[in-house]
């Protein structure tokens, strides 16, 4: 068996050069909505080149620097433009019923990316060094402990929480939202809903 | 199919998200509140600060009976259906608080402070009854406290060697020293684990502050920010449900709001398979908003 063959075939089958940089798009194509994906992945962007930023200075650099408090406020924005664009993004494609035909994976690694920036913006929370850090860690702790997740994860530990934030929650969102991005491609746009046809 | 450009459209979107930010970020900054330590506590509010640490004294710490992870007793375990996660994996970061956050300390400030040292040993060396009765004590006369010249005073008494013990605890907090000595263990300079020193304060002083700054959980805190900025309103779901009957008066509302969130989340993970709710989209018709021009075409909808 030759391993890099059977990558080669796995691309060539799921994804020809066409569906991965696309010249044309079907013709229903045209709403804004169809804006709201790429508007999250550039918050996206944006929060990555902006956290590797503030963390080239370190955590808590912003809280003394005029400049680092500039990159804080640029992360924060992209926070809630990130969320923003997301839920629009989500709610959508909900009300397009984008899972049809075959598209259901699309479907849930979006979702499974969906909660992965949710705890990735949880452990943002904790890890700005600053009040709020200490109340959501003190507050959210016993959520966690509840639930059992607390055994393993501390909310005060403010070393766990950084590198969770800006090493392997930001590894997780970027490759669950590489797999969206690769089936979204594959199957391309879900078609409009068709009059008494089997699309739903 | 109609010619379309990818990249182009993905570029021009990522600069107007670049310019929008920079926009936002120039106008309104960002939040920044400084952060609630033992030395601030200690200068503005020493009668709180006192209380804080006679009532761990006394065993009154809500981590003292806490559970799992911190202490070995379970009945106050949150459970669901007789069911408690927080059993399951035991206590993994033991914590005494009488110990850990006022006894170990104040040995500490005993190596400056020959009258902590010598109030430590008698307190040691006290029955736990005579310990209770001294601190109990202490703890009524404090509701009459008042501070001269910076020291906590309160009425005549016999508290023992606590009202000593309680000043150690002052000067350590107005040293600035009290976090380093809670959170001092075999990994200093390095650690980065706070948990002691948070703890510390959270049962009466964080809560006075979030309070302030509409935080607790009953203003649906974990959704807020402070000052005037948006916060993470995207959990404004998991907010909500601990605001509702019976989570509202539930001692164990975080295992119910966290199992109905984990549920929550599995529903929309599983749209695409779930009847009614995966065909709700083409009944409400917002789709024939969305594709009106193709729908216009007289194309089916």
């Amino acid at each position: 068996m030759n391993v890099t063959r059977q990558a080669q075939r796995l691309l060539i089958d799921n994804l020809s050069l066409e569906d991965a940089l696309p010249t044309q798009m079907p013709i229903y194509v045209t709403s804004v909505v169809y804006l709201f994906g790429v508007t999250t992945l550039s918050a996206l962007s944006a929060l990555v080149l902006t956290g590797v930023i503030m963390s080239l200075f370190g955590a808590a650099w912003y809280h003394g620097s005029n400049v680092g408090h500039f990159v804080n406020s640029l992360h924060f924005w992209s926070v809630q433009v990130f969320f923003g664009a997301l839920v629009l993004h989500m709610v959508s494609k909900y009300l397009m019923a984008a899972w049809r035909d075959g598209r259901w994976k699309t479907w849930m690694v979006g979702a499974l990316a969906f909660g992965a920036a949710v705890i990735t913006g949880f452990t943002g929370f904790l890890s700005q060094t600053n009040w709020d850090s200490q109340w959501i860690a003190v507050q959210a702790k016993d959520a966690m402990n509840a639930l059992g997740v607390g055994a393993f994860l501390n909310t005060m530990d403010t070393g766990q929480v950084l590198t969770l934030h800006i090493v392997v929650m930001p590894l997780l969102l970027v490759l669950l939202v590489g797999g969206h991005l690769f089936f979204v491609r594959r199957e391309g746009p879900v078609k409009p809903f068709q009059t008494g046809g089997r699309d739903d | 199919m109609k010619p379309y450009d990818l990249l182009a459209e993905g570029l021009i979107v990522l600069l107007v998200v670049a310019v929008v930010v920079v926009v936002l970020a120039a106008v309104f900054s960002s939040p920044d509140y400084p952060t609630v330590r033992g030395e601030d506590v200690a200068n503005r509010q020493p009668v709180a600060f006192v209380q804080t640490s006679a009532n761990i004294l006394a065993g009154n710490s809500s981590i003292q009976d806490y559970g799992p992870p911190y202490t070995p007793d379970t009945d106050n375990a949150q459970s669901l259906f007789g069911i408690a996660p927080a059993k399951w994996f035991g206590v993994r970061d033991r914590i005494d608080p009488v110990q850990d956050f006022v006894l170990k300390p104040l040995a500490r400030a005993a190596v400056l402070n020959d009258d902590v040292a010598t109030a430590l040993d008698t307190y040691e060396a006290a029955s736990p009854d005579q310990q209770q009765t001294w601190v109990t004590a202490y703890l009524s006369a404090l509701d009459e406290a008042t501070v001269v010249n910076g020291e906590v005073r309160v009425t005549a008494g016999d508290y023992g060697p606590v009202p000593t013990l309680m000043s150690g605890m002052l000067d350590l907090g107005r040293s600035g020293l009290l976090e380093g000595a809670l959170e001092s263990n075999a990994k200093l300079p390095f650690t980065l684990d706070f948990t002691r020193s948070q703890l510390f304060f959270q049962d009466d002083v964080y809560a006075g502050v979030a309070e302030k700054l509409n935080l607790l959980g009953d203003q649906w805190g974990i959704s807020n920010e402070t000052g005037r900025y948006p916060g993470a309103w995207w959990l404004w779901p998991y907010a909500f449900f601990y605001q509702i009957e019976p989570m509202s008066s539930s001692d164990n509302a975080d295992l119910e709001v966290g199992v109905i969130m984990i549920g929550v989340f599995l529903i929309m993970l599983l749209i695409p398979f779930i009847p009614i709710i995966s065909r709700l989209p083409r009944w409400l018709g917002v789709h024939r908003v969305i594709w009106r021009g193709w729908y216009a075409r007289g194309n089916g909808g």
